[in-house]
């Protein structure tokens, strides 16, 4: 089962055989047919979605939107005017107001994209399950007894209901690459700065990134272009013109030089991610094997940096009302705030000497494939997990294969395979398409290659 | 290493309380960030390995003032 694409919509709402107002009502109409069995939504904006639809309709301006009529939702970490800023927290609640929507919206929207909602998250983006204690867990569209993967389950979840074409999260340590694995949609977490942060709430500023799921390749890299461009009010965000993706697509796979990430990355796996690197590999006509030089590390950095910021930033309510905090990340933060200074510190030096390495490695490479997870998606409430005969805690261990790269800020896009566990063909697992720095071009390319030989697809789930 | 008599000192300076609910949680916890840690010490750097954090010096907004 397929659902409109948002090329799809945004074709008909430009050509007019679809008014936008009917394109939200449908989106309204899925996510109340689906929302009590996925939960993925935190708020629906209904009448602000609906005002804004008739607004498209009325503007001759319309024919020249790309995302003209497309409903789209948020990870609730997003600034939504006129709603508080949860970030799947209890403790925002209290928070006035948004005065603005986030830059990515306003970008969106500029385009004749339709915000419908708010999406369901971890609390503070401190974890890849989605089993907040706050909002309820949010349940994997493909099998509902298990987690959508997080920190952004909802917005992975909303797009494998069928809910939206088009939705956007973040990602610190896997949080777009991790729920876009489990609930088999496609991802993309750009380069570390290329999309501005203004207006989303922080978990750690040194690894923060934007981006958005879709069902398609071409949706991804739609709304990527859509979102390009600096913005003063991030200090990260990189002074870069827009580079369009979107008009690259056709160019595949073709003469790009690909290889397998080794070592750590086909060591800490179960057998269902070997399957889907593998066959991604084959599609691609790969053999080479590419290792990266302390990579055990390099996660290590990025673990210790997350903690470091993020405890900090949360000090004040740590002090003051650590009960209010999800149980699942309480106690994390507290230790988190802790943290010794040298410790934070050696990881960012870590951090650098392994973004240069990685970048000889990329001289002789232009692309590199992983597992996004180790696995497919546990049943809600797993605690432990064994990967290489070693038992680790199920939670932390879904951003194993990708900490290390969101360590450096590579751009990524995330595959969706079908049917690489045999004991559970109906789940899907994702593959990592990686790329040196400020090449998304090359991570959709081959993504878009790989979605027209059928290697990887996001079927809208039947709910089960 | 035994983290707690850390996690005690620390938490003091910090004004944080470690309720006894939390406090198991919060030495797992700091134990494997700890144990991360160890990875890192356990890298030779040099003074030439610097941070990956640059900071980015901030213009004023001086438009059509500026000399």
């Amino acid at each position: 089962m397929s659902g409109p694409t948002a090329t799809a919509i945004a074709s008909a709402v430009r050509g007019g055989s679809l008014s936008a107002r009917a394109a939200v009502q449908a989106s309204l109409d899925t996510i109340a047919a689906t929302e009590p069995q996925v939960n993925a939504c935190t708020a629906v904006l209904a009448e602000r979605a609906l005002q804004r639809a008739d607004l498209i309709d009325a503007d001759p301006r319309r024919t020249g939107m790309k995302l003209a009529g497309v409903p789209f939702a948020v990870k609730n970490l997003f600034d939504v005017a006129g709603i508080a800023t949860l970030a799947g927290s209890k403790i925002e609640r209290d928070s006035p107001p948004a005065r603005r929507d986030a830059v990515l919206i306003r970008r969106l929207e500029a385009e004749g994209a339709v915000l419908v909602g708010a999406l369901n998250m971890d609390e503070y983006a401190y974890g890849f399950t989605t089993e907040n204690s706050h909002y309820g867990a949010c349940h994997n569209p493909h099998d509902l007894a298990r987690i959508s993967g997080g920190s952004s389950g909802g917005s992975a979840a909303a797009v494998a209901a069928g809910q939206v074409p088009l939705t956007l999260g973040s990602d610190t340590n896997g949080s777009i690459r991790v729920p876009a694995s489990l609930c088999g949609v496609f991802g993309l977490k750009p380069t570390y700065s290329r999309l501005p942060r203004s207006g989303s709430y922080p978990f750690v500023a040194s690894l923060d990134h934007l981006g958005p799921f879709a069902r398609s390749v071409a949706d991804l890299a739609l709304a990527y272009d859509a979102m390009q461009g600096p913005d003063s009010d991030d200090p990260a965000c990189a002074q870069r013109d827009i580079e369009g993706t979107a008009d690259q697509l056709e160019r595949g796979a073709g003469g790009l030089r690909v290889a397998v990430l080794g070592g750590w990355f086909r060591d800490q796996t179960m057998a269902e991610a070997l399957t889907a690197v593998d066959r991604v590999a084959q599609a691609l006509g790969t053999t080479r094997r590419v290792e990266w030089p302390e990579v055990e590390r390099a996660r290590a950095a990025a673990f210790i940096i997350s903690c470091g910021e993020g405890g900090a930033l949360h000090l004040d309510d740590l002090r003051s009302r650590a009960q209010d905090f999800d149980p699942h990340t309480r106690d994390r933060f507290l230790a988190n705030a802790l943290m010794p200074a040298a410790w934070v510190v050696r990881a960012q030096r870590l951090r650098h000497w392994f973004a240069r390495r990685v970048a000889q490695a990329f001289e002789t490479v232009d692309v590199l494939i992983a597992p996004a997870t180790p696995c497919t998606a546990p049943l809600i409430g797993t605690d432990w997990i064994e990967i290489a005969g070693q038992r680790l805690p199920a939670r932390a261990s879904m951003g194993l294969l990708t900490q290390p790269i969101s360590c450096i800020g590579l751009p990524v896009v995330t595959v969706p395979l079908w049917g690489c566990n045999p004991d559970a063909p109906h789940l899907p697992i994702g593959v990592q398409i990686i790329a040196a720095p400020w090449r998304e071009d090359l991570c959709l390319r081959v993504a878009a290659a790989l979605e027209e030989m059928g290697v990887c697809g996001a079927p809208v789930a039947t709910l089960k | 290493m035994d983290p707690k008599p850390y996690i005690d000192a620390a938490a003091a300076t910090l004004g944080l309380q470690i309720t006894p609910e939390q406090r198991p949680g919060v030495t797992l916890f700091f134990t494997l960030a700890a144990n991360m840690a160890e990875l890192l010490n356990g890298m030779p750097l040099t003074p030439a390995d610097e941070s990956g954090n640059v900071f980015v010096p901030v213009s004023p907004d001086l438009g059509e003032g500026a000399p």
